[in-house]
């Protein structure tokens, strides 16, 4: 009797508890924003806007799929095998093979959609990368371009130094392929949908419903976004050749480089413009109060939002917006940081501390975030400092933890014990 | 009265200066004659001495630490995900579980070889229930031992079950309903182990119910931190916010409990008692280090409130035998904190208390 009554509460307690399944949030800061009344409108904005989203989530749906059961049409040219191993629940499949990658090693920081919201979000500085519009910071490609598939499995394998982004390097090759694979889907349905929102706002009317034709979801929506990820390849950035006058195995204050780091200084002062956000001193103590794309978004629909909020309110779809749109701010989204300019003297370098990494960051800037790029913003542009003097910069900037710093009237170097 | 005896609760009223082993004997020899089993010499001797052994304890204490070995294996499961790692249950990829090929055991992908030796280990800690509870019920051990080890049997059934059901069902909320079990199966184990160990005098006192609230604390702490463990990537991060709090809250709640017992107990605890108090004071402050290494395993280290020059100038990596083991090792502590804190309010007379009084007379009622 009492061995069923116990197993009768487990059953029930199991039965009441029972984690749902995974489902895709909707990006609810673009769906709200994008989503401003129209004076006059006769059906709540609550519900028209509800309906909106559920074409939207639908559509998403057979384009992509869900969590457990990825879609991988074949215009994305996505592998849909590399995809079925990284989505899911983490759980052995009858082969002994692990699926559900993504959610083993990743979601918990970058949320099931990529949002970069995942329950851990909150507690990390940076905040992780919020897939979604498909910028990525350190890549090989032009600044506005998307990362080839090997800058991605670059930040995979050696991590993110200087954030909670750890290294991947003791996966196997296939399981960090399959997570690439993962990620790149991840961005496409988060673009679909913001390229839907835009579609959405600018071209249909209060009454009209979101057209659902193959014509416009691949040919209108899908294609454009595609083309970007498989012409990323094709967009990588020159590499220079390495001036003669440096050399990058010995340290910045070796004789062979005097000339190198000294021209590098100059650039860094003068014409590369590093000193406005990093300072004279290199400690990161510029211009400091700018925001990442990311988190810029907020910021700037948030004094909008509050901008509308304290004006008189007569429509009450415009005051139902408003009131809908705090909440979102508020409740989907992470408060935003500005984002501080990096303290170059810790040697502490997020997209890597090769010489060709420096390289990348200062010809194309940091895409998403306020760094400009000192080399030209396309093919065939011309930068504000020549390709090849690029160089002198990374050289300078590799020497500046060692450097004697004179400027701040210290007679000692900047070296690990200035980090505390 | 009875005189303290390490050997447990076979310590009878007896002549000063006569050694626990001969009385023990002594009450054997009666208890043999009164059922008038023939002499059999050298044998008799030998089985007269095997009697005379606390087997309760023993027993106990076998399962206090296979099930310590089951819990250890059940943490490093859940920090290597390796929970579906065996679709089936119970048997283990068809198999039945106790003839799953030792080879590929062995020599298969480490996630199995986690999930598989924490199923058979829980297979033992069940056989090893099993025969404390038979033991306990045809020893004279105090009434209050007999019904924890019913309780035990109970918890390790339920256990089991909720284990499989995780499985079948692939589900986070019975994940952390198996986590908050575990510990309570090991605190009642190390009960059953102290209880069954010394008889009903030596468990007087009890001036202070510190360590009760201390124990609770414990096991609140790892029910906090098994939420945390078994955290589902749909949860949004305002509730991971509140669980690291309540977590945060709990580790303070069980530091300054610890702290105040030992300075309590210091006083005027027992011999036993200081000492628990005080090894779990160090247990705690281990834990803290472990609980800060394990964030950084976890999540870096946490930039938001350490300098920018706190940065590790080399990302961690990911699945590696260092975090594992730091992440781990802060549950395993965990949990012989909880351990700990069963045995220190036993030693100090705050629990088990009445009930060893009772049986200090049903004791001397029997031997009268």
């Amino acid at each position: 009797m009492r061995f069923t009554f116990i197993m009768a509460f487990v059953a029930t307690a199991v039965g009441c508890g029972k984690t749902p399944p995974a489902s895709f949030r909707l990006n609810m800061v673009q769906a709200t924003k994008t989503a401003a009344p129209e004076s006059g409108m006769e059906k709540p904005w609550s519900s028209w806007a509800n309906d909106r989203q559920k074409q939207v989530a639908t559509i998403l749906e057979a384009m992509y799929g869900t969590p457990d059961a990825p879609v991988a049409l074949a215009e994305t040219g996505l592998d849909l095998a590399k995809l079925q191993l990284a989505a899911g629940p983490v759980r052995s499949d009858i082969v002994g093979r692990k699926n559900g990658l993504y959610r083993e090693h990743c979601a918990h920081c970058h949320g099931i959609s990529g949002d970069g919201m995942g329950p851990t979000a909150a507690f990390l500085n940076p905040y992780p990368r919020d897939y979604r519009p498909g910028k990525y910071k350190f890549k090989s490609t032009w600044r506005d371009a998307r990362p080839a598939r090997d800058d991605l499995t670059r930040v995979l394998h050696d991590g993110v130094p200087g954030s909670s982004m750890p290294s991947f390097a003791l996966l196997p090759p296939a399981k960090v392929d399959a997570l690439v694979e993962y990620v790149r889907y991840l961005s496409m349905r988060g673009e679909t949908e913001l390229a839907l929102y835009t579609y959405a706002e600018q071209e249909l009317g209060v009454d009209d419903t979101m057209p659902t034709t193959k014509e416009f979801l691949v040919d209108e929506i899908l294609t454009p976004i595609v083309e970007k990820w498989q012409g990323a390849e094709e967009a990588r950035i020159p590499i220079a050749a390495v001036p003669t006058t440096l050399d990058f195995t010995k340290p910045g204050d070796d004789p062979a480089n005097h000339e190198s780091v000294a021209r590098g200084r100059a650039l860094f002062h003068g014409d590369g413009g590093c000193v406005k956000c990093h300072g004279v001193t290199a400690l990161g103590d510029g211009q400091a109060n700018d925001y990442d794309d990311w988190n810029k978004v907020i910021v700037e629909w948030g004094k909008e939002v509050a901008g509308g909020l304290g004006a008189s309110q007569d429509d009450a779809g415009r005051a139902a917006w408003l009131h809908a749109a705090t909440d979102v701010i508020e409740g989907d989204a992470l408060r935003p940081r500005p984002i501080p300019p990096r303290n170059l003297r810790l040697g502490l370098y997020r997209g890597g501390r090769r010489p060709i990494d420096l390289y990348r960051r200062l010809y194309t800037g940091i895409n998403g975030a306020p760094m400009p790029g000192v080399g030209p913003s396309g093919p065939g542009g011309k930068g504000s400092v020549a390709d090849a003097e690029i160089w002198h910069i990374v050289n300078y900037i590799r020497s500046l933890p060692y450097e004697f710093d004179g400027e701040l009237g210290a007679d000692r170097p900047m070296v690990a014990k200035d980090r505390l | 009265m009875a005189e303290f005896s390490s050997r447990g609760y076979f310590a009878l009223p007896g002549p000063k200066g006569q050694n626990c082993g001969e009385r023990n004997l002594q009450r054997s020899s009666n208890f043999r004659q009164s059922l008038r089993l023939p002499q059999f010499g050298s044998v008799s001797v030998a089985i007269m001495r095997i009697s005379a052994y606390n087997w309760t304890h023993i027993v106990a204490c076998l399962l206090v630490g296979v099930t310590a070995m089951l819990l250890s294996f059940g943490a490093l499961v859940t920090t290597y995900e390796a929970a579906m790692a065996v679709p089936d249950w119970p048997a283990t990829y068809g198999h039945n579980m106790f003839l799953f090929p030792w080879d590929e055991w062995f020599h298969g992908p480490w996630d199995l070889f986690l999930e598989h030796g924490h199923r058979l280990l829980g297979a033992v800690t069940g056989m090893v229930t099993l025969c404390l509870a038979a033991v306990a019920w045809r020893s004279s051990v105090r009434p209050a031992v007999r019904w924890l080890a019913v309780a035990a049997v109970a918890l390790v059934v339920i256990q089991g079950v909720l284990g499989g059901a995780r499985v079948l069902l692939d589900d986070k909320t019975v994940a952390k309903v198996h986590a908050c079990t575990g510990p309570l199966f090991f605190a009642v184990a190390v009960a059953i182990a102290t209880l069954s160990r010394r008889s009903a005098e030596v468990v007087a006192g009890g001036a202070t119910r510190l360590p009760v609230a201390l124990l609770v604390a414990a096991y609140l702490q790892l029910v906090a931190g098994a939420q945390l463990r078994h955290l589902d990537a749909t949860v949004d991060p305002a509730t991971f916010r509140g669980l690291v709090a309540l977590h945060i809250l709990g580790a303070v709640a069980v530091t300054v409990l610890s702290v105040v017992s030992a300075v309590v107990l210091g006083e005027d605890g027992s011999t036993a008692a200081r000492r628990w108090s005080k090894g779990i004071v160090a247990f705690v402050i281990v834990q803290f280090l472990l609980g800060c290494g394990a964030w950084v395993a976890n999540w870096g280290v946490p930039s938001s409130i350490l300098p920018e020059g706190w940065q590790l100038a080399e990302p961690l990596r990911a699945r590696s035998v260092g975090n594992a083991l730091v992440v781990t090792g802060h549950v395993v502590l965990g949990m012989l904190i909880l351990g700990a804190s069963v045995v220190l309010a036993i030693e100090a007379g705050a629990i088990g208390r009445a009930a060893g009084v009772r049986e200090g007379r049903a004791s001397e009622r029997a031997f009268a």
